[in-house]
C-alpha cells in the first residue's frame, strides 16, 4: 500500500459505504456488518496515512480544476492527518455502537442514518485532508450537507426546525463570510493553497487580515465560534448516533481543524499582524466559554447539557488557535483530538443510558452507575477529561492552553481556560460522581436483557483511548511540528 | 457539397434562421401534432448544430461572415446563439408531453410558435441594425404570449394579456429609443455609437435607457416584472419563457457591450444597469423565499439570478462581460432542471413536491442540482458564475458587487433548502400524483441540464475561454 491509494481509500470508502448500506439495507446483519467493515477500512487507511507522514512521505489527489490555479485537491500533512486517524478510530467504535442503537432503540430508517453517517464522514475526511481553501470550502459545505439529513432524521416538527436552523447557520455563515474571505484571500495571495508559514504571510496589510481573521473565524461556524454556534445547540434532538457524529466526530471537529489549518497555512505569521482581531475574538470565545458551560449547569436534559459543554470545549481549541504562537496550535490541535475521544465516549454513554433505561434527564442520572458500572466507568473517564483532570488527555490540552496563553503574555486567556474547567466540573462532576455515589433505582432497565455487548465494547474502548492519548503527549508534539516549522 | 457547406456557413446566421422559421412553417402546416412537433425538433437540433458550429469558428478562429451577408455575429451572439437555439431545442423535446394536453387545434401552432420564437430572439442577436434588433426582439415576445395565452391551464391567459399590454409598452420604448440613438449617434446600425461622434450624449444616453429597459422587463428583472408572476405561474410555456429571459439577457450584453466602447454614454447606462440589478437582486430573492407556488418561487429566483447578470454587465468589462455570460449559461442550465424537474409534478404548489425524492429519484436529483447551482454551490456552474462575478467586481473596485453574489446565494439556500426538504424530507401526499408521461418527455432536457450544471463544474475550462473570447471580442479587444 503507499500513501495515495490509502488517501483515495480514506476518502472513497465512506463515499462507498454510503451506497451499499443502502442497496443492501436487509437483512440488517448484512447491512450492520458493511457498515462496520467499512469504517474499520477507513480507521485502517488513515493508521496508514499517520505512518506515511511520519516517514516523510507525501501524497496528493487532484479530483478537478474549476478554476485557472485552484484545484479540487486532497493531501497529507500532519494535523489533518492526526485528526483523521483518531476520528476514524473512533468512528470505527462508533459504527458497531450504532448497530446496537438502532436495534435497541428500534430507530426508523436505520439503513437511511448509517449512509448519511458513512457520508458525512467522507465530507469530515475530505474536510482534514483538503489541500486548499477551495477543497476546503467544498468539502465543508458537502459536510453540512450531508449532516443535515442526521439533525431531521426523526422528522417532526421539532426536528425539521432544528434541521433548518443548522443548515442555514452554517450553510449561510460559509457564503455570506468564508466565501468572501476566501476570494479576497485569492485576490490577494493569488493562490489558495494551504503552506507551512501561511500563504498570506507577507502579503496583507493589517486592516485586510483583522477582516479576514474575523471573516474566517465567524465563516467556518462548524467552529462554533459566537455568535455562530446557534447550529449546535439546536442539533441536540437528533437521535443519538446522529449527535456522537455531529458533536463528537464530524462537524465540531472537522470544523475545528479546518479553522487550525486556516490559522497556520493560511495566516501563518500573518496572525500576528492581525492584531485587535486576534484579541478582540480571544475575549469574546473565552468568555462565551465560560457562559457555555456556566449554562449548561442550567440544562436537565442531557443532550443539550453536553451540546453546552462541547460548545465550551470548542471555543478552548479557538482561544489556542488565536494565539498566534506555535504552543497554542498545538494546544488548540491536542484540545481537538481530547475533546473528540470524550464527547464520543460521553455520548456513546448517553446513548446507551438512553436506550436501555429510557433516561435523558440529569436527575435519573443518581445511582445508575451501579447497576450500569462499566458504561458510567467510560462516563466516568469521558466527564474527568472534558473537565481537565490529571491524569486524562484533556488535562494535557488544557495544561498546553494555558502555558501558551501565559507564554504569549495573555495571562487573561489562561485564567478564563481556568474559570471554564471549573465550571465544567460543576457541570458534569457530580453527575459522575452520583452516579457510582447515588442508591441504585430499583426500576433502572426499560430493555430486561440490559444493555448489549454493542452498546458497551465501544463505551469502553473509547474510554481506553481517551487514557492513551495520555502517553502520546510527546510523540504527538513532535509529529504536528512540521505544521508550524517547515521541514 | 462542400462548396454549398462553405456557403451556408458564410452566411451561418440566416441559415439559422432559415431552418428555424422553415421548420416553424411546415410544423404549422403539418395536421398532425406528433409530426408536427417531430418536424419541429428536427429543425431545431439542425439549427443548433448550425449556431454551434458558427460559434466555435467565430470565437476560436475569428471566421468572418461574407461582406453580403444579411445578418452580423459579434461576441456575444456567437456565444448566446448556440445556447438559444440548444434550449429551444430542449423546450421542444420537453414540450412532447404537453401537446397531448392543449387543444388539438393549437398543437401545430404551439410547436411552430417555439420555433419563431426562438428564431426571432436569435434574430435579434445577430440584427446588423437596432431596427432588426427591436423586430426580433418583438417577435419573439409576441410568440411567447402566443404560447402562455394557448397554455390549457385556466387564468393563463391573464398571464398573456399581461404579456401583451407590457409588450406593447416596451415596443413604443424601444422605438423611441431606436429614435435617440439614431439622431444622437447619426446612424441606426447597432455598433453605430462606438464608432460614430455622439453629438448629444444625454440623448444617447437615453436613447440606450429606453432600449434596454423593455429588454429588462422582457429579462423579468425586478421590479420591471410584474407579467411574471401569472405567466410563470398560470401556465406550463415556463421553459419558453426562460428561454425568452435568457435571451433577453444576451441582447441586454450585446448592447451593454456597445455602449462600453463608447464613453459617452458607458457610465449612464452602467448606472441604470447597476440600478436594476441590485434591485432585482433583492426583490427577487424576496419574493422567491416568500413563493408558495413552486413555478414562482423559479421565476422570482431567476429575476435575482438576472439581477447578478445585469452586475456583471454593468461592470462594461471582458471580466464582467465574461461572468455575464457564464451566469446567463449556469441560470439556463439551472432553471432548466428545476422547470423541467418540477414537470414531473402535476401540481405546482410546493406541497406537490413532497416526497417526489420517491416517486421520481430522477426529477427529484435535477430539482436538487438546480437549487445548488442556484445556491451558487461548489463544483456546480452556479458557484462558477458567482466566482467570476466577485472576481470581476473586486478587480474593477466595486466590493459591494460581492454583496449581490451573496444575497442572492443566501436567499437560495432559504428557497432551495425547502424544495430539497419537501423532495426528501416530507411524505407524498395523496393529491401530489406523479405525471409519468410528461416526465418521460422531460427526461431528456432535464437530465441534460443537471448533467450540464455539474461537468461545467467540474470541468469549467472550455465554457471560461469561450465566455473570455467572447467578451474580449464584443468590446473590440480581440481574442
Amino acid at each position: 500500500m503507499n500513501a495515495e491509494l490509502a488517501l483515495a481509500g480514506v476518502l472513497g470508502v465512506s463515499a462507498a459505504q454510503a451506497l451499499l448500506v443502502l442497496a443492501l439495507s436487509r437483512p440488517p446483519g448484512l447491512r450492520d456488518v458493511v457498515h462496520v467493515l467499512c469504517t474499520g477500512l477507513v480507521a485502517v487507511f488513515a493508521s496508514y496515512l499517520v505512518y506515511a507522514v511520519a516517514q516523510g512521505e507525501t501524497a496528493r489527489i487532484v479530483l478537478a480544476q474549476p478554476l485557472p490555479n485552484v484545484e479540487l485537491a486532497f493531501a497529507i500533512e500532519p494535523l489533518g492527518t492526526l485528526a483523521a486517524a483518531v476520528l476514524a478510530g473512533l468512528g470505527f467504535l462508533h459504527a458497531v455502537h450504532t448497530s446496537g442503537m438502532v436495534r435497541a432503540t428500534g430507530q426508523k430508517a436505520p439503513a437511511r442514518l448509517m449512509a448519511f453517517s458513512a457520508l458525512t464522514t467522507a465530507a469530515a475526511m475530505a474536510v482534514m485532508f483538503s489541500a486548499n481553501l477551495f477543497s476546503f470550502f467544498v468539502a465543508y459545505q458537502a459536510l453540512a450537507l450531508a449532516a443535515f439529513p442526521l439533525v431531521a432524521h426523526v422528522g417532526d416538527d421539532e426536528a425539521r426546525n432544528s434541521a433548518r436552523t443548522f443548515l442555514a447557520v452554517l450553510l449561510g455563515a460559509s457564503i455570506a463570510l468564508l466565501l468572501p474571505a476566501m476570494i479576497w484571500t485569492y485576490t490577494l495571495a493569488g493562490a489558495l493553497e494551504f503552506q507551512t508559514g501561511g500563504v498570506l504571510a507577507g502579503r496583507v496589510d493589517q486592516l485586510s487580515a483583522n477582516i479576514l481573521l474575523a471573516l474566517f473565524v465567524l465563516g467556518i461556524a462548524g467552529a462554533a465560534a459566537p455568535p455562530m454556534h446557534r447550529w449546535l445547540t439546536v442539533s441536540f434532538t437528533a437521535p443519538y448516533p446522529s449527535l456522537v457524529l455531529v458533536q463528537g466526530l464530524a462537524v465540531l471537529p472537522a470544523a475545528g481543524i479546518g479553522l487550525l489549518k486556516v490559522f497556520a497555512y493560511v495566516f501563518g505569521s500573518a496572525l500576528i499582524t492581525a492584531a485587535p482581531a486576534t484579541q478582540i475574538l480571544l475575549a469574546v470565545c473565552g468568555v462565551t466559554m465560560c457562559t457555555a458551560a456556566l449554562i449548561a449547569l442550567s440544562k436537565t436534559d442531557m443532550r443539550e447539557r453536553l451540546a453546552y459543554s462541547l460548545w465550551a470545549q470548542s471555543l478552548a481549541a479557538i482561544v489556542g488557535g488565536l494565539l498566534a504562537a506555535p504552543a497554542g496550535l498545538f494546544a488548540a490541535a491536542l484540545q481537538i483530538v481530547a475533546t473528540s475521544c470524550a464527547a464520543t465516549t460521553l455520548l456513546m454513554a448517553v446513548g446507551t443510558t438512553a436506550a436501555v433505561t429510557g433516561r435523558h434527564n440529569t436527575l435519573d442520572y443518581p445511582g445508575l452507575g451501579r447497576v450500569m458500572p462499566w458504561t458510567f466507568a467510560g462516563f466516568a473517564i469521558a466527564c474527568a477529561s472534558l473537565i481537565g483532570m490529571p491524569p486524562f488527555s484533556g488535562a494535557w490540552a488544557k495544561l498546553w492552553l494555558i502555558t501558551a496563553s501565559a507564554s504569549t503574555g495573555v495571562i487573561w486567556a489562561a485564567g478564563l481556560v481556568g474559570a471554564a474547567a471549573v465550571l465544567t466540573f460543576a457541570h458534569l462532576g457530580p453527575l459522575a460522581a452520583n452516579a457510582f455515589a447515588g442508591r441504585a433505582p430499583t426500576d433502572a432497565f426499560k430493555r430486561p436483557d440490559g444493555a448489549s455487548i454493542l452498546l458497551v465494547a465501544p463505551v469502553i474502548l473509547a474510554a481506553a483511548g481517551t487514557l492513551g492519548l495520555l502517553v502520546l503527549a510527546d510523540p504527538l508534539a513532535s509529529f504536528l511540528s512540521p505544521v508550524w516549522t517547515p521541514r | 457539397m462542400s462548396l454549398y457547406l462553405d456557403l451556408a456557413r458564410a452566411h451561418a446566421p440566416a441559415v439559422i434562421l432559415g431552418m428555424l422559421l422553415v421548420g416553424a412553417a411546415l410544423a404549422l402546416v403539418t395536421p398532425n401534432g406528433r409530426a408536427s412537433w417531430t418536424l419541429a425538433l428536427a429543425a431545431a437540433i439542425a439549427a443548433v448544430a448550425m449556431a454551434a458550429d458558427l460559434s466555435w469558428r467565430f470565437l476560436t478562429s475569428g471566421a468572418a461572415l461574407a461582406p453580403d451577408a444579411l445578418l452580423t455575429v459579434d461576441g456575444v451572439s456567437a456565444f448566446a446563439a448556440p445556447l438559444i437555439a440548444a434550449l429551444a431545442a430542449f423546450v421542444i423535446m420537453a414540450e412532447g408531453a404537453a401537446l397531448r394536453e392543449r387543444v388539438a387545434r393549437t398543437q401545430p401552432y404551439a410547436v411552430a410558435l417555439h420555433l419563431a420564437g426562438a428564431a426571432s430572439w436569435i434574430g435579434a442577436l445577430f440584427a446588423q441594425d437596432l431596427v432588426g434588433l427591436v423586430v426580433g426582439v418583438n417577435v419573439g415576445w409576441l410568440a411567447l404570449t402566443g404560447l402562455v395565452a394557448t397554455a390549457p391551464e385556466r387564468g393563463a391567459l391573464n398571464g398573456a394579456l399581461r404579456m401583451l399590454t407590457a409588450g406593447g409598452a416596451a415596443a413604443a420604448f424601444m422605438l423611441a429609443g431606436i429614435g435617440l440613438i439614431t439622431y444622437a449617434a447619426g446612424g441606426g446600425a447597432v455598433n453605430a455609437a462606438a464608432s460614430a461622434m455622439i453629438s448629444s450624449p444625454q440623448m444617447a444616453t437615453l436613447g440606450f435607457v429606453l432600449l434596454l429597459a423593455p429588454l429588462m422587463l422582457m429579462a423579468g428583472a425586478a421590479p420591471l416584472h410584474a407579467w411574471m408572476g401569472a405567466a410563470y405561474g398560470r401556465s406550463d410555456a415556463t421553459l419558453a419563457l426562460t428561454m425568452g429571459a435568457l435571451a433577453s439577457l444576451a441582447v441586454i450584453a450585446r448592447l451593454a457591450a456597445v455602449a462600453a466602447t463608447a464613453p459617452a454614454v458607458a457610465e449612464g447606462v452602467s448606472v441604470v444597469l447597476v440600478s436594476v440589478g441590485i434591485a432585482s437582486v433583492l426583490i427577487g430573492s424576496v419574493q422567491a423565499i416568500g413563493a408558495v407556488n413552486v413555478r414562482r418561487l423559479i421565476a422570482y429566483a431567476g429575476a435575482a439570478q438576472a439581477g447578478c447578470v445585469l452586475v456583471a454587465i454593468a461592470l462594461e468589462s471582458p471580466a464582467g462581460l465574461a461572468a455575464a455570460l457564464v451566469q446567463v449559461f449556469a441560470w439556463g442550465a439551472g432553471a432548466f432542471a428545476l422547470f423541467a424537474g418540477i414537470a414531473a409534478s402535476r401540481d405546482a404548489a410546493l406541497t406537490a413536491l413532497d416526497g417526489l425524492g420517491r416517486r421520481a429519484p430522477f426529477a427529484g436529483v435535477a430539482i436538487t442540482v438546480g437549487a445548488l447551482s442556484f445556491m451558487g454551490a461548489p463544483l456546480t456552474i452556479g458557484f462558477l458564475g458567482r466566482w467570476r462575478l466577485i472576481e470581476a467586481g473586486v478587480g474593477a473596485g466595486w466590493w459591494w458587487a460581492t454583496g449581490a453574489a451573496i444575497v442572492t446565494s443566501l436567499a437560495a439556500v432559504f428557497y432551495g433548502g425547502r424544495l430539497i426538504e419537501r423532495i426528501y424530507f416530507r411524505r407524498a401526499t395523496e393529491a401530489a400524483a406523479f405525471d409519468l408521461d410528461v416526465w418521460r418527455w422531460a427526461r431528456v432536457p432535464v437530465l441534460a441540464a443537471a448533467i450540464a450544471a455539474i461537468a461545467c463544474g467540474l470541468a469549467p475550462s472550455l465554457l471560461l475561454d469561450l465566455a473570455t473570447r467572447a467578451s474580449m471580442l464584443a468590446l473590440g479587444l480581440g481574442a
